[in-house]
């Protein structure tokens, strides 16, 4: 049977559809929540999706990460606190606008162009990755090795903090990867002993104590804190954003397509091709100075950008298994628990669950236009439910994921570990996310390695003779010496106060 | 809180050496020069790298050796800070004997009153999320969730 | 719901339960809450499939919920010791796999095959020898001309980890044909699937996994099987030889799959859980869906397995000796 109407059917099914919609409304009440993040959202859910069959499971995630991406537009707008961090670039902005009485106009271009630039990135997702598997196919350890370094060379260059503290946090997380097993000859590495820790320090656990513990542990503080809300009605927000449409196509198109290239590349995500769009948007507009005072134009390249970065960075994600950001280096573990081993052989093997895939990409963008109407609708509501309450729920949910990613206090504790680690790291301005990428990537890096030197019997010259593994190669190194001599510079150059 | 870049820094180059001494117990691989170690003694170097460079910052730069924001000196904030870890420390110690059930109601009760929830409200939510939680997990999704306590009742 | 099935077991079993000693009367027939069968391989797999489908038909049989519980990571170890080390009252099982007999030889875990109260032994499945498509070894008399005409080390091959059963069993051929077992280069990799694509992006020249886990590849059309290293032709892939009608190699090894405890569990709970495999092991849903994965089906009773395991553990351990991966 045809794949793709096999895929249909797979995903128009009552209980599909129903974990789609359940979804959808969980991805929008966690976005709209501040303190709460689409990746914690991916976490919280990867426990629940453990248990069904992949394509709920994915429908789960695509769903529930697009709605998240959206909704933390609407605090943006209404209280000044951006509901993701994918929102923050704008916030003022939004902010601004709100406060010169357009709030309606506000959230709704916020909403139409969030689904536009959703659609965007789902159809060069579509477009591309088949492509790609098709020549990923070829790719061995050499090229794995090279897309990994790419990769994790991305996650450094990536981060707006200084690169000393992005490296150390890549190298911290690279270690981490190297507990348990190791790749090469079957020897327990620092293990102490330890039966649980031979398997590793587990992915999930970990991404929920960085992301959510520590974030509770920060809520916590100020938890007796809340915004100030706008004190405006919201009526038609649909008026006037045909207008902006026309007036502002271009600033679109520019905004989806770069989000969704950002969003492919691995370590940058939705919040880093906002930031970027955002940037460009000023950079290039004809009003530059008119930013930061309630304008519309930098509002439509970035919100545009942060939903479409979403399908842009399912791409290396499906086709080498290298996630594009950290929901998808969420997706990619779920991916391996369904035995859909991500890589150019899962669009052999299950075509007919790639292309659900996709169609509900399509479908979570479509629902996302009268779902996200009615979230805004209900906004106050939402941004009403007391944190004193929420607070002890979501922690409550982070200790039963941990524990049902293990099946024992395993998880408990290595959740708590990571969640004071992660605070910590955070406090002194180190990124946890190029962490999380080194703890993804680090077992492929150090694996594929292995494999390559005991292939080419130590001859280090194997890796670059292969013609895609030579010019990712030469690419991987030249964007090192850059990045040195980058350092270099700024080190010798007078440093100001 | 907030340790100075040098002393942070003096940390981690701890940190790194001890990671190289627990490598040097490892086995060689037979026949090839790179074995279980050669990764962890990459990561210890590359750790130690950047740590040196933030004991020369840090050095430059001077400053106190500890920062402490605000919250961290209201006994009340601190505590509450302390709650998140606390309970989750809780759990970790009290849901195998006590099952999970009561673990969960006492952490979500105490938690809530202590961010100064009404308890007319708080305790409707915490018995309703826990037995919600407990179907939903320990039901649906098959998790070996600790019966403790409980054991004779489900 | 369950309330209601629980009691109607509880009268039924009432009437044979009387007749039995003491210990029965006191405590409430077993089983009367849900059981934990713990598997150490991961949600997906091959070992996690057969565990929910032999989990399904115990249930089914015993009345009360048999929940499949993955404990992964560590090569196995992590799941093997959480069934060695629960409480041995019947409420956890799991199934145990060939890597029991292995690992301990690797220094890994104390644990080995007499750690356990063996139950059942259900699967086994033998290796293959993979090669891809555009091989220029046409069969598998070729390629072992090939090998022995290569010097060592020209021929790369992989399917798991260094020291995992595939290795072993690349390990036991190469000896089987008077070769030394590094004859052939182990370029180790994270488990089966991973080494197929390694094979169709031509990184390696032979793959020893079993045939249903490269079946995926040979449909594509990307690699072929050559032989099995098994006594007989799999009905599955019956197009597939067996080294002995083709090498005069009598040599077979394989991966098993098989039910444990704790050691010292109940007799009675014993032969209750051994009556329910068996039943699971006999239904038509078992052995539909083990050859819908192209799975071979054994059964070993108690005896059976514990003597099967002993030699197995004995086997195992000649090989990764001979191999150089036995520690200590």
């Amino acid at each position: 049977m045809d794949p793709l109407i096999q895929a249909l059917g797979l995903v128009f099914d009552p209980y599909v559809l129903a974990v789609i919609a359940g979804s959808a409304v969980f991805g929008m009440f966690v976005g709209a929540m501040p303190g709460l993040t689409a990746t914690m959202a991916t976490a919280l859910l990867v426990p629940v999706t453990f248990f069904m069959s992949p394509v709920p499971a994915l429908g789960a995630i695509v769903t529930a990460t697009a709605m998240a991406i959206f909704a933390g537009d609407i605090p943006a707008a209404m209280l000044r606190m951006p509901g993701t961090p994918a929102s923050a670039a704008y916030t003022d902005e939004s902010y601004a606008m709100t406060q010169k009485g357009q709030l309606n106009l506000n959230l709704g271009v916020n909403l139409v162009f969030s689904v536009a630039g959703g659609l965007v990135g789902v159809a060069v997702l579509i477009a591309c990755a088949p492509i790609l598997a098709e020549v990923a196919i070829n790719f061995s350890s050499y090229e794995y090795f090279w897309l990994a370094c790419l990769g994790l060379t991305c996650a450094v260059f990536m981060t707006n903090a200084d690169p000393v503290k992005g490296f150390l946090s890549l190298f911290i997380g690279l270690l981490l990867a190297t507990v348990g097993i190791d790749p090469a000859a079957g020897f327990p590495r620092f293990t102490f002993g330890d039966v649980d820790l031979m398997s590793g320090i587990n992915f999930v656990p970990t991404l929920i104590g960085m992301f959510a513990v520590s974030e509770l542990m920060r809520g916590a503080v100020t938890v007796d804190a809340a915004g100030r809300m706008v004190a405006q009605e919201v009526g038609n927000i649909f008026r006037g954003v045909g207008a902006v449409f026309r007036r502002y196509w271009f600033n679109f198109l520019r905004g989806s397509v770069l989000g969704t290239a950002i969003g492919a590349l691995p370590g940058a995500g939705a919040d880093i091709a906002a930031w970027i769009s955002y940037a460009v948007s000023k950079r290039f507009s004809k009003e530059p100075e008119k930013f930061g005072t309630g304008h519309v134009e930098g509002i439509v390249d970035s919100t545009s950008a942060n939903n479409s970065a979403l399908g842009g960075a399912w791409i290396p994600a499906l086709v080498f298994g290298i996630p594009g950001d950290s929901i998808t280096a969420i997706v990619i573990g779920v991916l391996y628990m369904k035995g859909m081993n991500p890589g150019p052989t899962v669009f052999q093997e299950n075509p007919q669950l790639i292309y659900a895939v996709f169609t509900i990409f399509v479908l979570a963008n479509l629902i996302m236009l009268p779902l996200g109407w009615a979230a805004i609708k209900s906004a106050r509501q939402i941004l009403r439910v007391p944190k004193n309450l929420l607070l002890p729920v979501i922690l409550l949910f982070c200790l039963v994921g941990s524990f049902a990613m293990t099946n024992s206090l395993y998880g408990v504790t290595l959740m708590l570990v990571m969640g004071l680690l992660g605070w910590f790291l955070e406090e002194h301005g180190i990124p946890v996310a190029p962490l999380i990428l080194g703890l993804v990537l680090g077992e492929m890096l150090e694996q594929t390695f292995v494999q390559s030197m005991i292939k080419a019997d130590g001859a280090a010259i194997e890796f670059f003779t292969r013609p895609i593994a030579g010019v990712l190669g030469v690419a991987t190194i030249l964007i090192w010496v850059v990045m040195v001599g980058r350092a270099v510079r700024r080190g010798m150059a007078p440093r100001a106060a | 809180m907030r340790l100075n870049d040098a002393l942070l820094g003096a940390i981690l180059l701890g940190f790194a050496g001890w990671v190289w001494w627990l490598t040097t117990f490892f086995p060689a691989f037979p026949g090839q020069d790179y074995g279980p170690n050669l990764f962890p003694r990459i990561l210890a170097v590359g750790i130690a790298v950047c740590a040196a460079l933030l004991v020369l910052r840090g050095l430059r730069a001077r400053g106190g050796l500890l920062v402490l924001e605000g919250w961290a000196r209201q006994p009340a904030r601190l505590l509450s800070f302390l709650a998140i870890p606390g309970a989750a420390l809780f759990y970790i110690l009290a849901s195998d004997p006590l099952g999970f059930i009561p673990t969960a109601f006492l952490l979500l009760l105490a938690l809530s009153l202590w961010f100064r929830a009404r308890p007319v409200v708080a305790l409707p939510v915490a018995a309703g999320m826990t037995l919600l939680v407990h179907w939903f997990f320990a039901g649906m999704m098959r998790v070996p969730l600790p019966r403790g306590l409980m054991d004779p009742f489900l | 719901m369950i309330r209601v099935n629980r009691r109607a077991l509880l009268g039924a079993t009432a009437i044979g339960a009387a007749g039995l000693a003491a210990p029965a009367l006191a405590q409430p027939r077993w089983p009367n809450r849900p059981i934990q069968m713990i598997v150490p391989w991961g949600a997906g797999g091959g070992t996690d499939a057969t565990a929910r489908i032999v989990g399904s038909l115990l249930e089914r049989d015993l009345g009360q919920p048999v929940n499949v519980v993955n404990r992964t990571g560590g090569s196995g170890v992590v799941g093997h010791s959480a069934i060695a080390t629960a409480a041995a009252d019947g409420y956890t099982i799991g199934m145990i796999t060939v890597e029991i007999a292995m690992m301990h030889w690797q220094g890994l875990t104390e644990l080995k095959p007499t750690s356990y109260t063996p139950l059942a032994l259900l699967n086994e499945d033998p290796p293959g020898v993979q090669v891809a498509q555009n091989s220029p070894h046409a069969d598998i008399k070729a390629l072992a001309d090939a090998i022995k005409a290569a010097p060592a080390g020209r021929f790369r091959a992989s399917g798991t980890g260094q020291g995992g059963i595939w290795h072993l069993a690349l390990v036991g051929w190469l000896q089987a044909m008077g070769l030394r077992a590094d004859h052939v280069r182990w370029v180790p990799s994270n488990g089966a699937a991973p080494a197929m694509q390694e094979l169709a992006a031509g990184g390696v020249d032979i793959v020893t996994c079993s045939v249903p886990e490269a079946r995926a590849m040979i449909d594509a059309g990307r690699a072929k099987s050559l032989a099995i290293m098994a006594p007989q032709r799999n009905p599955m892939f019956a197009q597939v030889p067996t080294l002995n009608e083709t090498l005069g190699i009598n040599y077979s090894t394989g991966a098993w799959r098989g039910i444990a405890g704790p050691r010292n569990m109940p007799q009675d709970v014993q032969r209750r859980l051994i009556d329910s495999l068996k039943k699971a092991y006999d239904s038509n849903e078992y052995k539909e869906f083990m050859s819908s994965r192209g799975f071979g089906v054994v059964w070993g009773d108690q005896a059976h397995f514990t003597s099967f395991m002993a030699e197995a553990d004995k086997a195992m351990g000649d090989a990764m000796r001979a191999a150089g991966l036995a520690r200590g």
